[in-house]
Parts: C-alpha cells; sequence; structure tokens
C-alpha cells in the first residue's frame, strides 16, 4: 500500500511534472533527435500513427527515420493515474495536442498522450 | 601556348625595373616591357599555366597608333564593367607611348579572345559558345594576381562574360590571400577545377573564403600550407572539410568520401489503422466502446457511472481559439476545457479535472448530445499490464440537437482511456482524458458512410436510369461498391469526371477505408 498523498497536492505535482516533461521531450524531438530514447523505458513502446514500435533499438531506429521536427503545442493536460492501475507506482497520464511540421510534409495537426511514470528521473512507459 | 616576352630589350624597360625595384620574382609584376609590336593580336598568345618556368612575366609595349583603335573597338562592346578603366589607370603614357602593366595587357588580350567573338555590325557579343569554347574552358588564365585590383579585374570579366567557367588555374601567381575569390562561389558556380598550386597561401584557413565551390579537383601543393600538416591524412581531411565533393588533390585520386550527401529524411511512416496489439485485447476494447458510445449518444448519460471506478478522473480539452468561444460550435466545450499551456492557476487546474465517478458522470451529462460514427473509429492500444489497458480511441461525432433543429456540426475527438479490468471480463475507467475539436473537410467527407442505426430508417431515394448507369460504370472503374460509389457521386453532384477526380485523390492520399471495396 502507498502513502496516500492529498489528492490536490498529487495533482498540483503531476502538472508541474508534465509541463516540464513536455518542454524536454519537444525539445528532444526538434533539436536532440538521438537523446529522445534516452526517455523512454527499455520495454516501452510507442505507437505512431497505427505504427507500433518497441524497445530501445527500435525506436532508435525510428526516431532516426522521421524527418526533422518542428513541435508546436498548443494544448496540455496531464491527469494522475489512479493506482489501482499501476500498482502503487506513481503514474502521469500527459496529453498533448498542436501543430508539426516534418521536414519535406506540410503542416499538420497532432495528438499525442504519455504515460510517465516517476523513479528516480522520469520515464515513459 | 606561348609565351610573349620582348624581343627587344631597351633602356626605357631596364630604367623602370630599376625605379620600381620589384626584382625579378616569379609571376611578379613587371615594369613595362619593350617596345614589341604585336602584329597579330592572336589570343593564343595568352597564358601558359603550371610550368615550372618562373619568369612568366609579360612584358609588352603597344604603340598608341595601334592601340586607341582597339581599345574603341573594344570599349564599345556592351560591357558593364570596362576592364580597361583599370587599364588606363595602371598604364602610364609617356612620350607618346603606353606603357601598359602585364596584368592589365592580359586583360587586353583576354578580351581579345573574347572580342573574337565580337560581331562588330551588330554590336553584340556572341557568348553562346563561350562555355563550349576548348580556349575559355580549358586554357589556364594565368595573370598577375597577388594583387587585388588585378585579381578583382578578372574575376570581374569571368562573372560577367564566362561565369559558366568550369576550372580556373591560378598557379605560380604569389597569391597569398584569396578574399578576391569569394565571388566565384555564386558568380562562377559550376566551378569544379581550381589551380592554386605555387603560390603564398600559408594557411588552410584561406580556404574558408571558397569553401562554397563545389570543387572536383584542387591543386593546392607548393604552398605554405601543406608544411602544416603533420601528414597526408590530416592535410586531405582538412582540405576535404571544406569540399566535400573533392576526388582529385594535387594530381591524385582521393579515396571515394564516405558519407557525403546524405540525404536527410523527408518521409513520414504511412498512417496505419487500428493497433490492438492481439485480437483478444480487440475484441475486449470493441466491445467496451460499443456498450460505451451506445450509452453515450442515448441521450442518457447515466448509466455510464457503471463504466468509471470509484476514484475515477475525467478532464476536457480544446484547442486553443481566437474565436469568440461562445460563438464557435465548440462553444459548450470550451468553458470547461483544461489546457495547462494556457490556464496557470492551480485552482483553477484542479477544479477543471473532474473527481469521482459521479462528478464526471454529471459532468458528461451536460454536454451535448452526440452521435458517434462508430465504424470510423481508430483505437490504438498504449499499453497493457495485468493490471493497467490503456488506450486511444479516435473518431468523429455529429452534435445532435434535441429540439428537432438541425444543427450539422461535425467533430473529431482523441480520447485516452486508462482502464483496469472489471468483474465480468469487461473494463472500469480509472482515467478519461478528452481532446475535442472541429472535424476537417476531409473527416467530414469520410464520416457517416454507413447509414445510421436509427429506429425507422428512411427509404432508399430511387435513382434514374441514368443515374443507375453510371453508379455501375463508377462502381466497376472505381472498384468500390455500389454503397460508396453511390455516395462519392451523390456528393459531387452525379458529376462523373468530378466524382471521378475526387476518388482518385482520396485514394491516393490514402484516405479512402478498404470496407469502400468490399462487395
Amino acid at each position: 500500500t502507498s502513502v496516500t498523498v492529498d489528492f490536490r497536492t498529487h495533482v498540483d505535482q503531476s502538472c508541474r511534472y508534465s509541463e516540464e516533461f513536455v518542454n524536454i521531450y519537444y525539445d528532444c524531438m526538434d533539436k536532440k533527435r538521438r537523446n529522445l530514447t534516452r526517455l523512454y523505458l527499455d520495454k516501452a513502446t510507442l505507437v505512431w500513427n497505427g505504427n507500433a514500435v518497441s524497445g530501445q533499438d527500435a525506436l532508435n531506429e525510428f526516431f532516426e527515420s522521421l524527418p526533422s521536427s518542428e513541435f508546436q503545442l498548443q494544448t496540455l493536460d496531464c491527469q494522475p493515474v489512479h493506482e489501482q492501475a499501476t500498482q502503487g507506482q506513481t503514474t502521469l497520464l500527459v496529453v498533448t495536442g498542436g501543430t508539426v511540421k516534418f521536414e519535406g510534409n506540410k503542416q499538420r495537426f497532432f495528438n499525442q498522450n504519455f504515460l510517465l511514470t516517476l523513479q528516480t528521473e522520469v520515464q515513459l512507459i | 601556348n606561348r609565351k610573349g616576352k620582348g624581343s627587344n630589350k631597351g633602356r626605357s624597360y631596364d630604367r623602370s625595373r630599376r625605379d620600381r625595384q620589384r626584382g625579378s620574382q616569379s609571376g611578379g609584376f613587371g615594369g613595362p616591357g619593350p617596345r614589341s609590336r604585336l602584329e597579330d593580336t592572336d589570343a593564343d598568345v595568352t597564358m601558359s599555366d603550371s610550368s615550372q618556368d618562373n619568369s612568366s612575366q609579360h612584358r609588352l609595349k603597344y604603340d598608341k597608333k595601334w592601340l586607341l583603335p582597339a581599345l574603341q573597338n573594344i570599349c564599345s562592346v556592351p560591357f558593364t564593367f570596362c576592364p580597361f578603366s583599370y587599364f588606363l589607370a595602371q598604364s602610364k603614357y609617356i612620350g607618346g607611348v603606353f606603357y601598359i602593366e602585364s596584368s592589365c595587357c592580359l586583360l587586353f588580350l583576354s578580351q581579345q579572345c573574347m572580342a573574337k567573338r565580337f560581331d562588330g555590325s551588330q554590336q553584340a557579343l556572341d557568348l553562346n559558345n563561350i562555355r563550349t569554347d576548348p580556349d575559355l574552358v580549358s586554357q589556364n588564365i594565368e595573370v598577375v594576381l597577388n594583387r587585388k585590383t588585378n585579381m578583382e579585374a578578372v574575376m570581374k570579366i569571368i562573372e560577367e562574360n564566362i561565369p559558366e567557367l568550369t576550372g580556373l588555374n591560378l598557379s605560380n601567381n604569389r597569391i597569398h590571400k584569396l578574399d578576391e575569390l569569394t565571388n566565384l562561389v555564386t558568380k562562377a558556380p559550376n566551378l569544379k577545377t581550381l589551380n592554386l598550386s605555387h603560390n603564398e597561401l600559408k594557411s588552410d584557413r584561406e580556404l574558408e573564403k571558397v569553401k562554397g565551390l563545389k570543387l572536383v579537383e584542387l591543386w593546392l601543393n607548393r604552398n605554405p600550407l601543406c608544411d602544416l600538416f603533420k601528414d597526408q591524412a590530416s592535410y586531405i581531411s582538412a582540405v576535404r572539410q571544406k569540399f566535400p565533393r573533392l576526388l582529385k588533390l594535387d594530381g591524385h585520386d582521393l579515396p571515394a568520401p564516405i558519407g557525403f550527401d546524405v540525404e536527410t529524411p523527408t518521409i513520414i511512416p504511412p498512417c496505419k489503422g487500428s493497433c490492438f496489439g492481439s485480437d483478444e485485447i480487440k475484441v475486449l476494447i470493441l466491445q467496451f466502446l460499443t456498450q460505451y458510445y451506445s450509452i453515450y449518444d442515448s441521450g442518457d448519460r447515466q448509466p455510464l457511472l457503471d463504466a468509471y471506478h470509484d476514484g475515477a478522473s475525467l478532464s476536457l480539452t480544446t484547442p486553443y481559439s481566437t474565436q469568440n468561444p461562445s460563438r464557435s460550435s465548440l462553444g459548450e466545450y470550451h468553458k470547461d476545457t483544461r489546457n495547462l499551456k494556457r490556464i496557470k492557476d492551480s485552482t483553477v487546474r484542479f477544479r477543471l479535472l473532474k473527481h469521482t465517478r459521479l462528478n464526471v458522470v454529471a459532468f458528461l451529462n451536460e454536454l451535448p448530445k452526440t452521435q458517434h460514427d462508430i465504424a470510423s473509429f481508430n483505437v490504438d492500444v498504449n499499453t497493457f499490464t495485468n493490471t493497467l489497458l490503456s488506450f486511444t480511441v479516435s473518431g468523429v461525432f455529429k452534435e445532435v440537437a434535441v429540439d428537432g433543429k438541425s444543427r450539422e456540426s461535425t467533430m473529431a475527438f482523441s480520447r485516452v482511456f486508462v482502464t483496469v479490468p472489471a468483474g465480468n471480463s469487461g473494463l472500469c475507467i480509472v482515467n478519461d482524458q478528452l481532446f475535442i475539436r472541429m472535424a476537417t473537410t476531409e473527416e467530414i467527407r469520410r464520416a457517416f458512410v454507413a447509414p445510421a442505426p436509427t429506429p425507422s430508417s428512411s427509404p432508399v431515394p430511387t435513382l434514374t436510369a441514368p443515374q443507375q448507369e453510371m453508379l455501375t460504370a463508377f462502381s466497376q472503374k472505381s472498384g468500390m461498391n455500389l454503397e460508396w460509389s453511390q455516395k462519392c457521386l451523390l456528393d459531387n453532384e452525379w458529376d462523373f469526371n468530378k466524382a471521378a477526380q475526387v476518388f482518385t485523390q482520396l485514394k491516393t492520399d490514402g484516405k479512402i477505408p478498404e470496407v469502400a471495396f468490399t462487395k
């Protein structure tokens, strides 16, 4: 059983974590693509427009093959995930939306969501 | 190639040499030359190249009588820059004789070369053949180029007269800097071979000034800069860094470069449909969604209480809009939007997160009545463990007016469900995040193709004979079934060609679902 954290505090913290996370994530995505996979756990799975990618190597390859990007984040929302789903491991659901321009393609809308597990560092499932 | 050397060395020559105290440096500027009459102004007199001979000086003196008419003739050529202004500035007129600096003389001769192509009657200079003219393309131009003005003049001639230049030999000219060559990058973009050997370049940094040239062959030997490198490999490496396309250096073939001209990717992975991960999960999720949305669209969302966990959370986000929120179709949703990028107050942030299932469902019940196009749903499974199944659903829905007035707003949504297993092989929602925006025209077009399940379905309109015919033909040509073909034709006012165009475009974009082709 985990320590009961005041729900309000939980929510406040989640918001702050998620803001910091998306800054790092999209900065990496746009400018330091190679660092991106560090944010993913070994067993992480990414589903990108229906394409499933799992494992660090595949993720690496996937991100290398994506054209260079310019993300404009317009919306951000975050919820602490209920502990019953996470067996006590603090997890956040982060949902983003905005526009993205990939080199050689026209600008599009995007929606993205992440499940973040807080350990010592912020990571992704 | 002959070198023009005066045959008679007169007194004037010697005196000027002493006066100028230039000494006998190779490629250096010499004084006005001996009196030598050029009977023929054969352009072949120009220039030798990277030979060992150091005395590449051209000292010629032109008799005024001959010179002036020649000048007139050439100055009438329509050049914006007349090198002869240089020519004249650097000449001396002494005792009825023009003494011309050798470099200017050579400029003069270059003009002569081109003057061959000058059509006097037309006053036109035919440059069309210049590009293929062996005299210019393969000829090494050698002038006294360690003087800025001379070099500039030569560059100008190239820029303005032979911008298609592919080879340039500047060897043996005591050149110590390349500043004047910078413009070549833009003005002579086809330059592929550059010979800078036997000069005074002291550092490879000089090459930075011409870095933009797409050189394939470069000569740098017999420059002080070569001695700065501890070995051949680092020399080659440094040069290659500036000229990645280089194949030959100092006459030696270079090994093929590695990884040059790497293409940057521009293709993004094609959009695939739903990603379930496994069939069991697919069945589970589809079952869940069918149940969920039939309640959601029913007009009373209260029964959804059973779908949510006691401690469930829900929040809604809409895109930022500069429009007056109450006037946009998303108005109903805008007022509860939770966007951390725009809302910074923690109390407001907290309030907008609906917590506990009672609050969640109460909130959902306040939202406008909807009709979802379940057939259009796309489902991606984010992750699953034995305690968690998270998936994202996206699709479109219509807002249905309760009061009978049709309010045809089609919206698109993306919804993340985080669920835990529920007793009877079902799912129980612990987190629900809903993002709503207006649907794009593409999405509207593709939506609601299959007739919506309503208690009383309206009769299918009968088609006229020509319409029937068109329908059959369209179905045949497109490969789509009759239902979809009819829809496409309907959408395009039964204009066969227009419908065909629209169909082709959508098909190319991959926007037609497979179900359209099942017969």
